[in-house]
Order: structure tokens, then C-alpha cells, then sequence
């Protein structure tokens, strides 16, 4: 049993940066009933801007997030105000191929400026483990993302229920007209949604930028995490995602453990596949 | 009766073309030609899926990886000809699709998207781990040298003009009234009687198919297969630029979508790294500008169909 402590442990720990990995996407789908597949790359890209202020002002990566959380939230504003909204009312398509065109945008533009070499956000964390119980190392980078996963969520789920923002938002999601009669500005407020997902994915980027090396592709694997998280949790719901990153942290380190680290992907993906057929609105999620 | 006339001339004179192709032009021009072939019977695969099945398929490189390792264990290690180590391609992707059918059938819009999808990134990794099959190194497909150019080319033609024949004659049967039917009212169409399940299963199955053998060819003209690249997800964004720039939900839309991007990836290769920036702002640009895409929005325009399906 005691073997199986470590995956675990560092499962759930792992699962909760997957649960920031996945808000954003989880938001805008709860929000907009639309697809990002730009969010992956938005996450990478925060990665690479943490490590040109990391290089250029030599700042540890966690204080990077003073510059690059703003500059993605405006980022996002900007994406969705004259991209997004021009197709919102176009149905699921036209969002998934613009969100398409975005990714492989920002995907060959990092590619084009940072080489395909292999990066990471250097910190002493990452060498650093915490023994657990004198079983096992915990790594203390994984602490901390979860300490920032957990934060990161409850802040969320905090702002949407007590600021203006918040309601606002939760408004123009439930039912645009009524909003729109209650002097609610739906297209700035969608906008202000993707500001505040691109601010998710700067936090994950550089969480995700600390604990393992990424390369301008990176993108596509952590959309892919961030799917499984959603699909898992439920599309829209906020605790659920929390839940789904942990099944998806913890079926994957067991995966690995089982079959081989090779397979670690793999036995998140076949539990994907298993919850996305039995149950297609996720396991929280309602409808 | 002039408009079918002109119609019949256009499509003798297209062809034409192709088939003399490689008896006048060089070997670079055949490639280009092979290139068109086979990108536009991948694309009407695709859009038949999502242009008139609803089934925004992200997953279409399952059947191309598929095909791609079957024609190279079956060609490689057990030295079957290579034609029909292309066909085997074809079969096993019909039975990866009827065996994922029974879960991707139950999901719907952007779970039908991202399932495909997760399933093509996990087949990728059992491949990529799965010694038999070299690993995430990749095999050699040894056969590829014996064939001559316009050979391989000559398949690709093959399969060109039979899937585009293929898409028009499905969608004025029977079936293509029912899946339009669907797509337009799916609730008013199952209590009218149509079978849409049935439907969709067998626009899923045909499309593998023709996808597994349209892979089969792609790789005769490689030296190489290699897991990440063959299930990658880059197939399908090439498919998606082609139907979305040509026009989804129309037969010419793949043809001249394919046309347009082999040509724009042949003059873009000088720009490493700009070339697919520029598709990708090419990409948003027409979805802004020409929803239809060009040939949708040529039709609305103008009216004419070189493949009308639809029934006066």
C-alpha cells in the first residue's frame, strides 16, 4: 500500500495545477458555451514572456507574474474584443477555427523568435523536496503549485460571487438580452472573461514553466490537460475542475507507476475517454 | 441544358489534366500534382464528416497514422505487395472506426471534437511506445524507392476523383437527403423516420476508409513514419485551412481549398517559420470576411455549382 502512497500524494499535488490549467478554458466554455483552443498556447506564451523578464530583469519567476499577468489579461481583452466577438453569434465553428488560427499563430511566432530549444523557468524550487512522513520526497515545487492552484481557484470562484465583475459576467452568461436590458455591455464584459482566463493561463504558464522544461509546441499537450480536466469536472463548473485536475494528476502518476512512465499521458487520456462516454457532461457538470 | 454542357466540359477538361499530367510536366510538378490529390480527398473525407454529417471530427489523423504503419509493418515486415499493404491501411482504419464508434457516437459537438481528438493523441502514444513498431523512432517504408513517380502519383489520382465522385453520389442518394435533413433539423428528421445514427456510422466508416487509404499513398512517397508526426494533430489543422478556406459544405470547397494550400505551402517553404503564421492569418481572415469560405460565397453569388447535389 505504502508504494502506492507516493503517486498518490503527488497525484493530488500535481492535480492541483491541472485545476489551474484548466479554469480558463472551463470559464470561457461556462461563460461564452465556446471553445479556446488558443488557451494552451496562451499558457505557453505566458511561459516565454516570464522567461524574458526572468533573463532580461532577473527576477524569480513567481515575481514575473507582476508584469505578465497584466500583460495577458490585456492580451486576452484585446483577443476576444476584435477577434471572438465578432464570431460569437456564429455558433461553435467559426470560434474553434479562429481559436485554431490563433494557436498555430502564436505557436510558430514563439517558434520564430525563441527556437524550438527546450526552456524552463530556473528556480532552486525545483531541487529542493520535502520528506513526507520519511517514506518519500515530495518535491517542493509541487507544494506550491497546488498552494497557487488552490489560491487561484478560490479567488475565482470568490470574485464571481461578490464583485460587480463577477455578477455581470454571470449575468450576460445566463441570458444576454436580459443583461443587455440591465445596462450590461456583453461584448466588454465577454472581453474582460478572456482577460481573466489569459490570467489564469499566465499563472498556470509559469507554474507549469517551473516545474517541467516547455517548448513552443508545449501548447497543444497542456490544452490537452486542460481538456481532461474540464471534460472530467464538468465544462463551466469551477470545483469541478478542481476535482478533475485531481483524478487526472492522480490516474496519470498511477498510470505511470503501473505501466511504465512512457504510459503516464496515456492512462489520463483512457480516463478521459472512459468519463467522456459514460457520462458526456462531466462528472459534476449538470446538464 | 448550356450550364450542364459547360459543366461536362469543365470536368472532362480537369480530367484530362490530370491524367496527362505527369506525361508533360517534371517530377516536381507530379509532386505538387500528388500533393493536391491526395490533400483534397483527405479534405472531402473531412468534410463530409463535418460539412454535412455535424461531426467536427479533430481526430482525423488517427486513420492517417493508421494507414501510414499499416502500409509499413504489412509492406516491411511481412512484405505483402504494396498496393495492397495501401488497402490493408484503409481496412484496419474502418475497424479503429467501428470500434471507437460505440464511445465517440455518444458524444456530441465539442466532446465529438475533443474525443477524436484524445484518441489520436493516445493512439500516438501507444505507438510511440510500442517496440514492435520501432518505438517513438519511427520506421523506414523500404518500398517507397522501388516505385516510380507517376505511379504513386496515378493512386493519388485514383483516389482523388473517386472520393470527390464518391462525396456527389452519396449526397444525391437517398442517405444525402437524410443527412442533410439532419443537419438541418435533427429532431424534426428522426420523427420523419431517418435512421441517424445509421446515417452518420456509415459517413464515419466510409470516411475512415478512404482517409486510411489516402494515408497509404502519403507515406509510399515518404521514407519515413514516425509516431508523433503521423497521429499528430497537424493533419487535421491542414484539412481544417483547406475546408474552411475553400468552403465547407460544398464539393469544390476541398478541391480548390486543397489547390490553394499546396500551392501557398510551396511558395511559403522560402519563409521557414512565417508560412504557417500566414496560413493561420489567411485562415481567420476568410472566417471574418467569406464565412462560406471562396466557393461558398462564389455559389451565393452567382449561383453555379460545377457539382450541384442539391435537387430542383
Amino acid at each position: 500500500m505504502i508504494e502506492y502512497l507516493e503517486p498518490l500524494i503527488n497525484g493530488i499535488l500535481l492535480g492541483g495545477l491541472y485545476g489551474v490549467v484548466g479554469i480558463g478554458l472551463s470559464m470561457v466554455f461556462g461563460i461564452m458555451r465556446q471553445v479556446n483552443l488558443a488557451h494552451g498556447d496562451l499558457m505557453i506564451l505566458s511561459s516565454y514572456f516570464s522567461l524574458l523578464f526572468l533573463q532580461v530583469l532577473g527576477l524569480h519567476p513567481l515575481v514575473t507574474l507582476i508584469l505578465v499577468a497584466p500583460l495577458m489579461f490585456f492580451i486576452g481583452y484585446l483577443i476576444q474584443l476584435f477577434l471572438f466577438n465578432r464570431v460569437m453569434q456564429r455558433g461553435m465553428e467559426p470560434f474553434l477555427m479562429i481559436s485554431f488560427g490563433l494557436s498555430i499563430i502564436i505557436q510558430n511566432a514563439l517558434l520564430l523568435v525563441f527556437t524550438p530549444d527546450a526552456r524552463s523557468l530556473e528556480t532552486t524550487l525545483v531541487i529542493k523536496s520535502v520528506d513526507a512522513f520519511g517514506l518519500f520526497n515530495i518535491p517542493l515545487i509541487y507544494l506550491v503549485n497546488f498552494a497557487a492552484g488552490a489560491l487561484v481557484l478560490g479567488a475565482l470562484q470568490q470574485f464571481m460571487k461578490r464583485t460587480y465583475m463577477g455578477w455581470a459576467i454571470n449575468a450576460a452568461a445566463d441570458n444576454e438580452t436580459a443583461a443587455k436590458l440591465m445596462g450590461i455591455n456583453p461584448k466588454k464584459v465577454y472581453a474582460y472573461a478572456m482577460g481573466i482566463a489569459a490570467v489564469t493561463a499566465a499563472i498556470s504558464g509559469v507554474l507549469v514553466g517551473m516545474t517541467f522544461t516547455f517548448y513552443p509546441h508545449s501548447g497543444t499537450q497542456y490544452l490537452i490537460i486542460a481538456f481532461g480536466v474540464v471534460i472530467i469536472g464538468g465544462l463551466g463548473s469551477l470545483p469541478g475542475t478542481f476535482l478533475g485536475g485531481l483524478v487526472l494528476g492522480v490516474s496519470q502518476l498511477f498510470g505511470g507507476r503501473i505501466l511504465g512512465p512512457g504510459f503516464q499521458l496515456l492512462s489520463g487520456y483512457i480516463i478521459l475517454l472512459i468519463i467522456l462516454t459514460v457520462r458526456p457532461q462531466g462528472i459534476l457538470g449538470g446538464r | 441544358m448550356l450550364a450542364n454542357r459547360t459543366r461536362l466540359i469543365l470536368i472532362v477538361v480537369l480530367l484530362a489534366f490530370l491524367v496527362t499530367l505527369p506525361l508533360w510536366t517534371s517530377r516536381y510538378v507530379v509532386n505538387v500534382g500528388l500533393l493536391v490529390c491526395l490533400y483534397v480527398t483527405l479534405a472531402s473525407m473531412w468534410n463530409l464528416l463535418a460539412g454535412y454529417s455535424g461531426m467536427v471530427s479533430l481526430g482525423q489523423q488517427m486513420f492517417i497514422g493508421l494507414g501510414g504503419y499499416t502500409l509499413a509493418v504489412s509492406s516491411v515486415y511481412f512484405g505483402v505487395p504494396i498496393y495492397l499493404s495501401v488497402l490493408f491501411g484503409g481496412f484496419m482504419s474502418v475497424i479503429l472506426a467501428v470500434l471507437i464508434s460505440m464511445s465517440v457516437f455518444r458524444m456530441k459537438g465539442v466532446y465529438f471534437a475533443i474525443g477524436t481528438w484524445v484518441i489520436a493523441e493516445a493512439l500516438g502514444i501507444c505507438f510511440s511506445n510500442w517496440g514492435y513498431v520501432k518505438y517513438g523512432m519511427g520506421m523506414f517504408i523500404k518500398p517507397a524507392y522501388k516505385l516510380s513517380m507517376s505511379g504513386v502519383y496515378y493512386a493519388g489520382m485514383i483516389l482523388c476523383i473517386s472520393s470527390v465522385a464518391l462525396v456527389f453520389f452519396l449526397l444525391r442518394s437517398n442517405l444525402g437527403l437524410a443527412l442533410m435533413a439532419i443537419r438541418d433539423d435533427d429532431k424534426a428528421s428522426e420523427t420523419l423516420g431517418v435512421n441517424i445514427f445509421r446515417c452518420k456510422f456509415i459517413c464515419f466508416l466510409l470516411s475512415a476508409f478512404v482517409t486510411g487509404l489516402a494515408a497509404g499513398v502519403l507515406y509510399l512517397n515518404a521514407i519515413f513514419i514516425q509516431p508523433f508526426e503521423a497521429f499528430g494533430i497537424g493533419w487535421t489543422v491542414n484539412l481544417l485551412f483547406i475546408v474552411i478556406i475553400g468552403g465547407i459544405g460544398t464539393i469544390e470547397g476541398p478541391i480548390l481549398g486543397a489547390i490553394i494550400f499546396v500551392l501557398l505551402q510551396q511558395f511559403l517553404s522560402e519563409f521557414v517559420g512565417y508560412n504557417l503564421i500566414i496560413l493561420g492569418g489567411v485562415t481567420i481572415g476568410v472566417i471574418f470576411f467569406a464565412p462560406k469560405g471562396i466557393v461558398g460565397t462564389l455559389q451565393e453569388k452567382t449561383g453555379w455549382e460545377l457539382f450541384p447535389v442539391r435537387r430542383q
